[in-house]
């Protein structure tokens, strides 16, 4: 298992270069809410893009007419655009807004439609396809797609999930508690992710990724415990650290699926495949990582000893500044 | 964590890879983005561009091919290498168009489907001309995206892709098998040759 240094190397590496570009990859919001029939106020929020406008424009779709003047207000990390729209008989279900532009950039932009009788929707637009379809009714099948994708995308996305998973895959000893483990911590990854999405607990934003980092932090001295061949609980029960670790983890991933502003109705559905997103995503990250061990087997790579140590160093030193970085923002030191 | 395993594992992640090349999205001929920072960006750009994704795989192919020795020259010398190729491409103008990924597929699919023993300093020559040339031109089009986190991207990529392929290669044993490489390799010299036919006969017209 401690083969796996150089993947960590290079995941911590992108870690901290994703860090560093965080700010550039804030999500655009707009919000089309319905004042009256066929007549819609439209707010886009275009955030600041390496110091610049973004290069991402609002296209409406013909039909559209604007009743007022269109306004537009400079914030220090973003800019605001606001108009009016008259729809001209034709509902708003089906139309398709364009984001040209978009594809250049790094940006996610969150489409709110919120309807007269305070119903609302979310769309999620990527720079992959920079334009959206507005819906009403959907197919079950095209919103479960919609939602194994959002699950997948949130897992790779979080990286802090991904280093605790791989923390544990350097603990764990044999194929019977690797799979307890993942099992262990998928069981209550849901568990609370359902409990999150149906709105029975929520756990502030905050203090959770503060707690998400210190599970990170945590497994550190237990992956050096292990490799000098000493034992612990966790050493012993990783399941059971998978277990209460993958609480929390769960209400992490809920904040990516609460975000969406799913519709009631799909609510079951989404749980279900967002979940079995976040499963594909965390599998295939798995497999890729076990894989490497035996490959670096067969092709007979020595990792000089220090650098065999590394592992648990880099989970450790990555769980720590995320603890401090994480722990200043709650206290709102800065 | 010791314990046995079937070098026919590695085909699942392999196949897994596979699929996800395969599902159908947009093709990215040139900067791909996923909407999920630049790092992903480069990894995305390798996954996505089929001119330099071939090429990894034939690389790790021929690696593994040829035995350990040149499997794990591979693994460590085409992500180096790519990765030195992109810096420099990052700091060079556009170049006028040239059948440079029909040439490396033509040039790597003969070898394999050859199976040409290569002596390891020939495979290592090989392997980081190709990887620097192909590096360098990621570099010139990462410039105006993900830049250099995005060739970090394409590098840890590459790492992976090039240790798990080449480590299935080299732990194939029953003959067709090797032949089943060689075959992978007389397909990528012909979409080479196709390559230069399309790029000759462009220039003709």
């Amino acid at each position: 298992m401690r083969l796996l240094f150089f993947f960590i190397l290079l995941f911590g590496q992108c870690t901290l270069c994703l860090e560093s570009s965080a700010h550039e990859s804030q999500p655009g919001t707009l919000e089309i809410r319905e004042r009256a029939d066929q007549r819609y106020e439209l707010t886009w929020r275009a955030p600041i893009y390496y110091g610049g406008p973004h290069p991402a424009r609002l296209e409406l779709p013909e039909l559209w007419r604007d009743t007022i003047v269109p306004e537009e207000k400079l914030l220090p990390d973003s800019q605001v655009f606001r108009r009016v729209v008259a729809l001209d008989g034709k509902g708003v279900d089906g139309s398709i807004i364009r984001f040209p532009g978009l594809e250049k950039t790094i940006t996610t932009v969150f489409v709110r439609l919120i309807r007269l009788d305070g119903t609302s929707t979310t769309e999620v637009v990527r720079p992959t396809l920079p334009s959206v379809r507005l819906r009403g009714e959907r197919p079950a099948n095209v919103a479960a797609f919609e939602y194994t994708g959002l699950g997948f995308y949130h897992i790779l996305q979080g990286i802090d999930h991904l280093l605790f998973v791989l923390g544990l895959l350097l603990i764990v000893k044999g194929r019977m508690m690797l799979v307890k483990t993942i099992t262990a911590f998928t069981v209550a990854h849901s568990i609370t992710l359902g409990i999150a999405t149906l709105g029975y607990a929520s756990v502030p934003l905050a203090p959770l990724n503060a707690a998400i980092a210190l599970s990170i932090l945590f497994l550190g001295p237990e992956i050096v415990r292990s490799w000098r061949g000493q034992s612990s609980l966790t050493i012993r029960y990783p399941w059971m650290v998978a277990f209460l670790f993958g609480l929390l983890h769960g209400f992490g991933f809920a904040s990516g699926l609460t975000t969406t502003g799913m519709p009631q109705a799909e609510i079951p559905l989404a749980l279900l495949f967002f979940n079995v997103g976040v499963e594909f995503g965390q599998l295939a990250f798995v497999f890729t990582a076990l894989a490497l061990v035996p490959s670096f087997t067969i092709l007979e790579v020595h990792w000089p000893r220090p650098v065999t140590a590394l592992p648990g160093y880099v989970v450790g030193s990555l769980g720590a500044y995320w603890t401090i970085q994480r722990t200043v923002i709650l206290l709102g030191v800065v | 964590m010791k314990r046995s395993f079937s070098p026919y594992w590695l085909l699942l992640p392999v196949v897994s890879m596979v699929a996800v090349i395969l599902h159908p999205v947009r093709a990215a001929a040139h900067l791909v983005t996923t909407g999920m920072g630049p790092v992903y960006d480069g990894i995305g750009h390798l996954l996505l561009t089929p001119e330099d994704l071939i090429i990894a795989l034939a690389l790790a192919l021929y690696g593994g091919l040829l035995g350990t020795t040149h499997g794990r020259h591979a693994l460590f010398l085409v992500p180096a290498a790519w990765f030195v190729g992109g810096l420099f491409g990052m700091q060079t103008a556009p170049l006028p168009d040239f059948p440079v990924a029909a040439l490396s597929f033509l040039l790597l699919g003969l070898l394999i489907a050859a199976d040409l023993r290569l002596p390891l300093s020939a495979f290592t020559i090989t392997a980081v001309a190709v990887s620097l040339t192909h590096g360098f031109l990621n570099g010139i089009a990462l410039k105006s995206g993900p830049a250099g986190l995005g060739l970090i991207g394409i590098t840890a990529a590459l790492f992976i892709l090039v240790t798990l392929v080449s480590a299935l290669v080299v732990s194939l044993r029953p003959p067709w098998s090797r032949i089943a490489v060689r075959v992978m390799g007389g397909w990528v010299a012909a979409v080479g040759v196709l390559m230069i036919g399309w790029f000759v006969r462009g220039n003709m017209a």
